[in-house]
């Protein structure tokens, strides 16, 4: 009994409301969610053992490629498009005094906004009579005609683009918090050199931030995982499968096709994809990596 | 005097709390909808509630999609609402896969549901030789054309493809869209005009052969039929101009779209009825509807493809089950009540499929329903009658023809792949015994 009064155990007693809780919502219906993708259950009835015949036809699903597809392309957007100008931005707005925190809360401000709403917003602004399009079209320009997101070529990068415009005013305060922990002397040092701007944003402030940078890099590539609101509320995926990923794919499987088995298949893949990037990052951390 | 008062107040709450605990609680899960909920809880709710003394029922509204999900989610913990609202009989067939709904043989044959109700309504509940689903609102595809217009311009309603594509080239040419629609808010929207092009084109009894199994879906009539559609929505933009626009127009714009003349026509379900009563009908323009054109020799006669937009079912674990029963039987013995409720909606929501006659259909009603509802039932009566995709296409099927239809459309893959896969569907939904009840055809 007297290891439940040790000092060490004490921190466990904090930590078993939230474990527990996390063990009924996360643990035991992921498990559940494993054990189902070896299965042919509908949602209702019974549930009937068949193997790994759904991960076979995972394997031959067209569809699925082209979410996977979809995906890779969509992290490698938010990998790039958002980061850049998140960095850039904040490391300008370390050089502004005044009105700082006016150009901070502006970029911010989407994120505070519902997916919902910045969703309708875009849409809205897109629409081919109500929107832009249809504005230009009545003062004569040919211009936004067509919404983005209902063309097969564009709608991918239109949703990326409206989930990028919520998500990179995020990216800007947590560079800024990072770039305000660099110790000035670097930049005096750099300054009596004459370093010029790109210099010591390149040679100090990004060397000096790489923690925060390497975070942000893992969340993206973690979160664009399961992206699904953004894809679900403007497009569903359409047209023509031209925006589809594999959350929503996984959505519809279960809640339109009422597969629940091949859905399961479909979230076991990508549970183990992204263990798979946590551990990749575990291994760099290991090796000495500062993150 | 204050006393007084104070004593019948008293009295008063007293007596209606005791009423309502004598009562036992019905629990009805019904999609919500802002205009029609007050109907429902006043002419339905509260009209069974005054009609007797033993059950009390309480309509619970909510968006159908959570409704759906957590309805689903509490069944399958073995509870859930009493009255089981389904979107259609694909629903039925799982929850009745599972065990979790009432065999209403019994209550069919004691109170005579069955002579009360269209016969192709009633058997679209039958699974198994035994009723578990009673339609709650039946419909069917119309056009509806802006005849204002057409009159203005001395245009012939189409009742042919020859006629469509002659009338379409004078409206593109006037500047308009042939026909206002839109998938925005609705991806399954698709499936209204494949729908449409299978049953015009190949004709009911080609799908209705595809359905049974002793005609494949890679038939030549089917290809022809949806490549027509792939001409008209791609091609030639029938539908808000372009493929594009279609995508991106929802309820509100093509209501919008067919009221200020943007458009000449609209193909749509006759759930429509209201909003286009409200819509161009509160418009100096005056509407018409007419039976989808015959797009081929093969569909020569006019026909109304029939369908089931709402289930009600009996939950088998639900806690009062005779008080479902009872409000069941309430809806099919009051035709009068029914009918005022379908009257508030013209036509166009609980519209139970009840045998009707003429002097049943009421005469406050816009005049174009009434002329829709004489010639719904003497076509559909004579068995001209086509199959909706929602109806008697099981859950599989039933999602790719509406989702991967955009693939087709695309140019991603071709006519005969996308209805290869579908066949293949089929097989599937045939081999799991998945299929739906279809009505047999003369």
């Amino acid at each position: 009994m007297k290891i439940f009064s040790n000092k060490n155990f004490v921190a466990w007693y904090f930590v078993f409301p939230v474990a527990f809780i996390h063990l009924f919502v996360i643990g035991i219906p992921s498990l559940a969610s494993l054990a189902l993708c070896l299965t042919d259950w509908r949602g209702l009835g019974e549930i009937n053992y068949i193997g790994f015949e759904n991960f076979i036809e995972l394997f031959d699903d067209r569809y699925l490629k082209k979410a996977i597809i979809n995906n890779v392309i969509w992290t490698i957007a938010f990998l790039t498009v958002p980061v850049g100008i998140a960095l850039t931005c904040a490391y300008l707005l370390t050089g502004i005094k005044r009105g700082q925190m006016f150009f901070r809360l502006a970029f911010f401000f989407p994120y505070m906004l519902a997916s919902v709403i910045n969703c309708q917003i875009w849409k809205y602004l897109f629409h081919p009579i109500h929107g832009l399009g249809g504005f230009f079209e009545r003062i004569g320009w040919d211009l936004l005609a067509v919404s983005p997101f209902t063309m097969k070529s564009t709608s991918l990068f239109a949703v990326a683009f409206v989930d990028g415009w919520h998500f990179w005013g995020f990216l800007v305060v947590i560079y800024l918090t990072g770039m305000y922990q660099v110790d000035n002397h670097l930049y005096e040092a750099a300054d009596i050199e004459g370093a010029t701007k790109f210099q010591k944003f390149r040679y100090i402030t990004l060397p000096m931030i790489r923690p925060v940078f390497v975070f942000s890099i893992m969340i993206i590539i973690i979160w664009s995982v399961p992206v699904f609101d953004y894809v679900y509320i403007l497009t569903g995926g359409g047209p023509a499968y031209s925006s589809e990923v594999i959350a929503n794919y996984m959505y519809s499987q279960a809640f339109e096709r009422f597969d629940v088995g091949y859905s399961s298949a479909i979230g076991t893949l990508m549970f183990f994809y992204v263990m798979i990037i946590v551990a990749l990052f575990g291994l760099f951390r290991k090796a000495g990596w500062d993150i | 005097m204050i006393r007084t008062l104070i004593s019948f107040v008293s009295v008063i709450i007293l007596s209606t709390s005791f009423s309502a605990l004598a009562k036992t609680k019905v629990t009805w899960s019904m999609e919500s909808n802002a205009d029609r909920d007050p109907i429902m809880i006043e002419k339905l709710q509260n009209a069974y509630n005054n009609s007797q003394g033993n059950y009390e029922l309480v309509i619970e509204f909510e968006d159908n999609e959570t409704r759906l999900t957590s309805m689903r989610t509490a069944m399958i913990g073995g509870m859930g609402p009493d009255i089981v609202e389904t979107p259609g009989p694909s629903y039925v067939k799982e929850y009745h896969a599972a065990g979790m709904l009432e065999n209403l043989d019994s209550y069919a044959a004691e109170f005579g549901w069955k002579d009360k109700m269209i016969p192709w309504a009633y058997s679209s509940g039958v699974f198994e030789g035994s009723l578990y689903a009673i339609p709650k609102t039946h419909e069917s595809m119309v056009m509806l054309y802006n005849k204002t217009l057409f009159e203005e311009n001395n245009w012939k309603v189409p009742t042919t493809l020859e006629e469509l594509e002659d009338v379409a080239g004078k409206i593109k040419a006037k500047g308009m869209n042939v026909f206002s629609y839109g998938s925005d808010g609705w991806q399954p929207t698709h499936e209204h005009l494949v729908g449409i092009y299978l049953n015009n084109y190949a004709g009911p009894q080609a799908v209705y052969e595809a359905i049974i199994g002793e005609r494949e879906w890679t038939d030549p009539v089917f290809v022809e039929a949806l490549e027509l559609l792939k001409k008209h929505m791609v091609d030639e933009g029938y539908w808000s101009g372009s493929l594009e626009n279609y995508y991106a127009i929802g309820w509100d714009d093509f209501h919008a779209q067919f009221a200020n003349r943007g458009a000449a026509m609209m193909t749509i379900g006759t759930w429509t009825f209201q909003a286009t009563q409200l819509g161009i009908g509160a418009s100096d323009d005056e509407w018409g509807w007419a039976p989808l054109p015959s797009l081929s020799s093969q569909s020569p006669d006019p026909n109304f493809m029939i369908a089931i937009g709402t289930t009600m079912s009996v939950n088998a674990n639900g806690k009062n089950k005779d008080g479902a029963i009872d409000v069941l039987n309430w809806i099919m013995s009051n035709k009068d009540k029914v009918l005022d409720i379908a009257k508030d909606f013209e036509f166009g929501e609980m519209v139970v499929p009840l045998t009707l006659s003429s002097s049943d259909i009421p005469t406050d009603i816009a005049p174009q329903v009434q002329d829709y509802l004489s010639e719904y039932a003497r076509i559909t009566g004579e068995g001209n009658y086509g199959y909706c995709t929602w109806t008697f296409w099981p859950a599989d099927p039933g999602v790719h023809i509406w989702k991967d239809m955009e693939v087709v459309w695309a140019g991603d893959i071709s006519v005969e792949d996308f209805l290869y896969d579908h066949q293949k569907m089929w097989d599937k939904a045939r081999k799991n015994g998945d299929t739906l009840p279809v009505p047999l055809r003369n």
